[in-house]
């Protein structure tokens, strides 16, 4: 519907500029990046801020490089960029391959992968792949700049470790040599959100990385899948003990989008393929980055 | 708020407010209205309008934020008589009730810019945030295919 | 049927080849549509004094209203008007008069209006809209259409002897059953007896929604004439009109006071048919004279109060001999109608007349209950009815065939109703294509070869079913044309039947061409305008190409004789020496005789006294289908002859399943139709591939779902999921069938609904025939058949 919250709106210049209207703000503020959600939950009368600050002009914010074996994707690179840049593909088509999932190509023009973690929804199809990556957030605020793991990052439905007054600048990776899998359990092949998904990242002595998406309040890493294949080779047997285990590890709920037993099986038949998949690719063969395996 | 914005060529100074979408803004103050409001939501895709070249939702997109920026809408691609994608969407019968249309004709003009030759899959990709409830699709298909094997010379 | 009505056709088609119907015209309608011109209602201007309208409305299923307070919501910035049920406590409906314009002392469903608020900004409305404070005593809402015919069960209509409807419904009073169709032929009981085998089962279908691209939108205007005018974005101008006029008599309106223009509309499905929200608008801006008044559904409301297709709990019989023959059928439809049937009635009794589906039984029990439910209203959506018992019957005919040992094609074959069969109501079946469609559609997907994955992951099947379907209509809905010539020969037409996207305005341009000999380009075809268009009932019913091609066909052959009669007057030759031929008219006794069109059919033809004849011509048609009757016997449904004729058709998929994810592909699907003629054939294909698509989606992806309070749950594309471009077939093979429809245009009959109706049993079949299971409601997502699998497998 339209949006019928009025809201005053800035667009500051820089980066201490927009620091500085955070922790000066009275009232409730929202950050804009791309906009795809806060539009839509303005439209939707989810919130009502009576501040909008548009970060799309802090300088800065749109690098994407590689040096020194460290990705640095900053805060307004969309899901587009990701996909069409050649310093992903090279350095962590993973990456692209999660993106390519995200809604529609007008949502991906948009819509920014830190944006995707800062509403930190539990479908977010970010959140399973930066955890597999182990990435850092860094943020800036008021009394500095900090840096928080992808594993504590998320702290609840819709929360972060993000507080009200800090901007995301940008997201470091250090990918290696590596495999990945991103598997999205979606209704049907257009567009969706996930409602249950696999980010498997697999390094070159076999340090397996497992998140699962939309089957717990947040995305979540997989501790004792991990601990279970570390340093192994994998095998049908290996597998299914991997598998056996994924029950105990998500925590489904049922809703109109799918039913918990659905969502259980399938997270441990996208594990099975994915493990597959993403160790193939660590080796260069395995289906090519974008395949769809379910 | 002012707002300088270039829509099909034309420059434009408005007020807006900022709870304004670029949607409200190009049908109700400028009188554009080949975007269609379909879901408001992101999710159909028939306010699509091109922001720099690139397709957005309009609908999600405030205003104030296309501040500078240079829009195309359908409107834009017609002042010289048809386009080939176009004239290949009359011939396939790529559209019905046509509201669908004004949307899929830009998302489809952006996928052969940025992909001159595209395979099947890669039109669907592009056209998987635009909803048709009448074609099927199919005839929609076929024109951009038809268009990037050369048909848009 | 009347001589005339009967051979029109063969007298305009039997004297020479035909160049305008048959091919595939360039649609009339495509440059506006591609180019952006197209002009949908919400693109009107209406200019500065354009006033905005939002909705208050009941978030409980079903509740006594208290009181409603105004008092703050009037006091918001930018309001002009607020008003509620006392404003306008007036009754209205389609086939029923069961609604009111703003919920009176009861809220029935989810949405319900309870009031309007008029302001000057569409935000300003939404805002003021949340002010109005509304107290309820909320009742416990009945939810389910079997608790709603238990005995004792809580009277939703309690007036229900009371309201006014058409003779063809027969309402129960002091029961939640607002119409109850019956047929009883033969006798069903000893058939069962008799028959080697029998198989009896309930299928389920829930709840749809039309998703129309274009959301419903209506502007409304006093003006200070007392004369109201109405812009929607309606399948039914000339309805509507009547309507309005009839709800709003009270205040005085007359039909000539109510004008109705709808522009081109963006996408119908029969969620457009009828009045729903239109009547809010309307009624609003008679309380804001010489304003226009906007109202625009939001993509939720369109979800939650416009019509939605009714579900069904389908108990089906059937009983066959052991060579196949088909003995018995006895079908009880329990439909969830919601809270008000006032359209959703006419569903209900279409199926029943039906519901034995395109087969010759001599044996026939259907009961199709409309019930009143605490969840939206019910109505039109395309396949009315047939779509949802097709399910069931296409799934049971199956599963009967493989029980005695036949091949369920063979099986069909067998049993399918061919022209001069008896129908279940005692009429006689129609020419039709039936063998030919099943013969084509088998083809087209290898019937018969078992093909196999090379995935180890997935497997193979393959499916068939079949349709059928008449158009359900008032006996005597009608449809008429104008036709006038402009100066260099061009022609416009008015007509009262809708461009929805199907081509109508095309199909209208290229049967007046054809008697004419005027090329499609030069006819233009204008949207309605109740106060220039002549009168067309609704566009629904796949009936406009038949019916208002009639009226258009009609026209077209009175402007001809006109034309023949000024050549006449001046050069004396005789009118059945005179034909038409590339815009000239011919002599077949002169062949040095040919005079343009463009030469007179304006200015005359001087004659040598220097006097002139002829003038503009101008021409009308009108049709109605005279030999229909909808006085049958309440109890048995016999007497009557309430349908005109059948399209029938056959859908085949081949299909591949992931075992483990249960997710599905549509390799292939064949659909063929009887279309009578395709008077475009590329129209015909479009109508075939859309609603082919449609279908499917209805049984691998949609469905409305409600909580236990009646809300329904996913009114958004988010969560409700029609197709992408990603969900489709990898291949469609549209075949047309032509049997000709004797009393039709040039031979057509509709196309339009049918297209849908044989997608949801086809999916089940082959899914059986991948699988070995059985699914019996739908949708079957492959969640569905992922749980179906592990169940299977004992998992």
């Amino acid at each position: 519907m339209v949006i019928a919250n009025e809201f005053d709106y800035r667009r500051p210049d820089t980066l201490g500029e927009a620091i500085q209207i955070l922790s000066e703000a009275s009232g409730s503020v929202r950050i804009l990046a791309g906009g795809t959600d806060v539009v839509a939950w303005l439209r939707d009368d989810v919130i009502a801020p009576d501040l909008v600050v548009d970060i799309k002009d802090v300088p800065g914010l749109h690098d994407l490089t590689f040096e020194d074996g460290t990705l640095h994707i900053g805060s307004l690179v969309t899901f587009t960029e990701l996909i069409e840049s050649d310093v992903i593909a090279e350095h962590a088509p993973l990456l692209a391959e999660m993106a390519g999932t995200v809604a529609s190509p007008g949502i991906r023009n948009r819509a920014t992968m830190v944006g995707n973690i800062c509403s930190a929804v539990p479908s977010c199809d970010a959140g399973p792949v930066l955890l597999a990556y182990n990435a850092t957030v860094h943020l800036a605020g008021p009394s500095g700049e900090r840096t928080v793991e992808m594993s504590d990052w998320f702290t609840g439905l819709r929360r972060t470790a993000r507080t009200d007054d800090e901007v995301v600048t940008h997201l470091t990776i250090d990918p290696g040599r590596h495999g990945g899998v991103y598997v999205k359990l979606m209704r049907y092949a257009g567009e969706d959100l996930a409602q249950a998904s696999v980010g498997i990242v697999v390094s070159a002595d076999h340090d397996y990385r497992i998140a699962f998406g939309a089957v717990a309040p947040t995305p979540i890493r997989s501790s004792r899948i991990e601990e279970l294949l570390r340093g192994k080779t994998l095998d049908e047997a290996l597998i299914g003990e991997a598998v056996a285990m994924v029950s105990g590890e998500i925590s489904p709920i049922t809703d109109i989008r799918a039913s918990a037993e659905y969502r259980t099986h399938m997270t441990e038949v996208m594990l099975k393929r994915g493990l597959v998949a993403a160790t193939e690719r660590l080796e260069g063969t395995g289906p090519a980055y974008g395949t769809r395996l379910v | 708020m002012d707002l300088k914005i270039k829509i099909n060529g034309e420059d434009w100074t408005l007020d807006v407010a900022p709870a304004d979408t670029l949607l409200d803004v190009l049908r109700e103050r400028v009188g554009t209205k080949s975007p269609k409001i379909g879901c408001e939501r992101g999710d159909c895709g028939s306010c699509t309008v091109l922001i720099d070249g690139r397709s957005v939702r309009s609908c999600l997109v405030l205003a104030v934020e296309a501040d500078g920026h240079e829009i195309t809408t359908v409107e834009g691609i017609s002042y010289d008589g048809l386009s080939a994608l176009q004239t290949l969407f009359l011939e396939n019968n790529s559209f019905q009730c046509g509201f669908c249309t004004p949307g899929i004709v830009l998302s489809a003009t952006e996928l052969l810019e940025q992909n001159p030759n595209p395979t099947r899959h890669d039109v669907q990709e592009a056209l998987a945030g635009n909803l048709c409830r009448c074609t099927g699709y199919e005839p929609i298909i076929d024109a951009v295919l038809a268009a990037g094997d050369g048909g848009s010379e | 049927m009347t001589p005339t009505d009967t051979f029109l056709f063969e007298a305009e088609s039997g004297n020479k080849d035909l160049e305008s119907v048959g091919t595939p015209a360039v649609r009339i309608d495509g440059r506006d549509k591609i180019s952006g011109a197209a002009q949908f209602v919400d693109d009107i201007d209406f200019g500065p004094g354009l006033l905005h309208a939002a909705v208050v409305e009941s978030p409980h299923a079903y509740a006594r209203i208290v009181s409603i307070d105004t008092s703050e919501a009037e006091k918001a910035d930018g309001v002009v008007r607020v008003a509620t049920g006392k404003d306008f406590p007036y009754k209205f409906g389609m086939y029923m008069e069961d609604r009111y314009i703003f919920a009176q002392d009861y809220v029935r469903f989810v949405g319900e209006q309870v009031a309007g608020v008029v302001a000057r900004s569409h935000r300003e409305a939404v805002r003021a809209a949340k002010l109005v404070k509304v107290e309820y005593e909320v009742l416990t809402p009945l939810l389910d259409p079997k608790a709603a015919v238990e005995d004792g069960a809580e009277l939703i209509h309690p007036d229900l002897d009371e309201y006014t409807h058409v003779p063809w419904f027969f309402p129960k009073a002091n029961t939640n059953i607002a119409h109850w169709r019956k047929i009883r032929k033969g006798d069903t009981e000893k058939a069962f007896a008799e028959a080697d085998y029998v198989l009896e089962d309930t299928y389920t279908v829930p709840r749809y929604a039309h998703c129309a691209i274009e959301p419903h939108v209506t502007v409304s205007k006093l003006d200070f004439a007392d004369r109201l005018t109405v812009w929607t974005a309606s399948q039914s101008p000339h309805t509507q009109r009547h309507l309005f006029a009839e709800a709003l008599a009270p205040l005085g309106f007359t039909h000539k006071d109510v004008r109705v223009i709808t522009p081109y509309v963006g996408g119908g499905f029969g969620g457009k048919a009828g009045v729903s929200m239109e009547i809010i608008g309307a009624a609003l801006a008679t309380l804001v004279k010489g304003r226009p008044v906007k109202l625009r559904f939001t993509r939720e409301q369109e979800f939650y109060n416009t019509y939605q297709r009714q579900g069904v709990v389908a108990e089906l019989k059937v009983g066959v001999k052991s060579d196949g023959e088909i003995t018995a059928v006895e079908h009880k439809l329990y439909w969830d109608a919601g809270a008000y049937v006032e359209y959703g009635a006419n569903v209900v009794n279409a199926a029943g007349l039906s519901a034995t589906g395109p087969y010759r039984v001599p044996n026939i029990t259907n009961d199709s209950l409309c019930i009143y439910t605490n969840l939206p209203p019910g109505g039109p959506y395309r396949g009315f009815g047939y779509s949802e018992f097709h399910f069931g019957l296409e799934s049971h005919m199956d599963r009967i065939a493989e029980a005695i040992g036949m091949d369920p094609v063979e099986f069909r074959r067998k049993n399918a109703i061919i022209e001069g069969d008896e129908l279940a109501y005692g009429a006689a079946m129609n020419p039709s294509g039936m063998l030919e469609a099943i013969d084509r559609t088998a083809a087209a997907i290898d019937w018969g070869v078992e093909e196999e994955s090379d995935n180890p992951n997935t497997v193979i099947g393959k499916g068939i079913s079949l349709f059928w379907k008449a158009p359900a209509m008032p006996p005597n809905s009608s449809s008429a044309s104008f036709l006038k010539f402009n100066e260099d020969g061009s022609i416009n037409i008015t007509v009262s039947g809708m461009e929805l996207g199907q081509g109508y305005l095309t199909v209208m341009a290229q049967i007046a061409g054809e008697v004419l000999s005027v090329p499609v380009d030069k006819i233009r075809v204008e949207t309605p305008d109740t106060d220039r268009n002549p009168y067309e009932w609704q566009t629904v019913a796949s009936h406009v190409t038949w019916s208002s091609g009639l009226a258009v066909e009609k026209a077209a052959i009175e402007a001809r004789a006109k034309i023949f009669d000024v050549i006449h007057q001046v050069y004396g030759y005789e009118d059945d020496s005179l034909y038409l031929e590339d815009e000239k008219v011919k002599c077949k006794t002169d062949p040095s005789f040919a005079k343009s069109l463009s030469e007179f059919v304006i200015d005359g033809i001087q004659t040598e006294d220097g006097t002139w004849r002829g003038g503009p011509i101008v021409a009308s048609g009108k049709f109605m289908p005279e030999f229909t009757n909808a006085n049958s016997d309440p109890e048995t449904g016999q007497g009557g002859h309430p349908n005109v004729h059948y399209t029938v058709g056959a859908t085949g998929v081949i299909l591949e399943i992931d075992k483990e994810t249960g997710r599905i592909w549509v390799r292939k699907a064949a659909l063929a139709v009887d279309a009578g003629r395709a008077i475009n054939p590329d129209l015909v294909k479009g109508q075939i591939t859309g609603g082919l698509v449609q279908g499917l989606a209805t049984v691998l992806y949609e469905d409305m779902r409600f909580d236990d309070d009646g809300k329904l749950l996913n009114p958004n594309f988010t969560d409700y999921k029609i197709p992408t471009a990603f969900d489709i077939p990898d291949e469609i093979i549209p075949i047309i069938v032509e049997v000709p429809q004797p009393d039709g245009p040039f031979g057509a009959r509709g196309v339009g609904e049918h297209t849908m109706i044989g997608a949801a049993p086809v999916i089940a079949n082959a899914v059986y025939n991948a699988l070995g299971v059985r699914i019996k409601s739908m949708p079957i997502t492959q969640e569905k058949v992922a749980m179906a699998i592990l169940e299977q497998s004992g998992n």
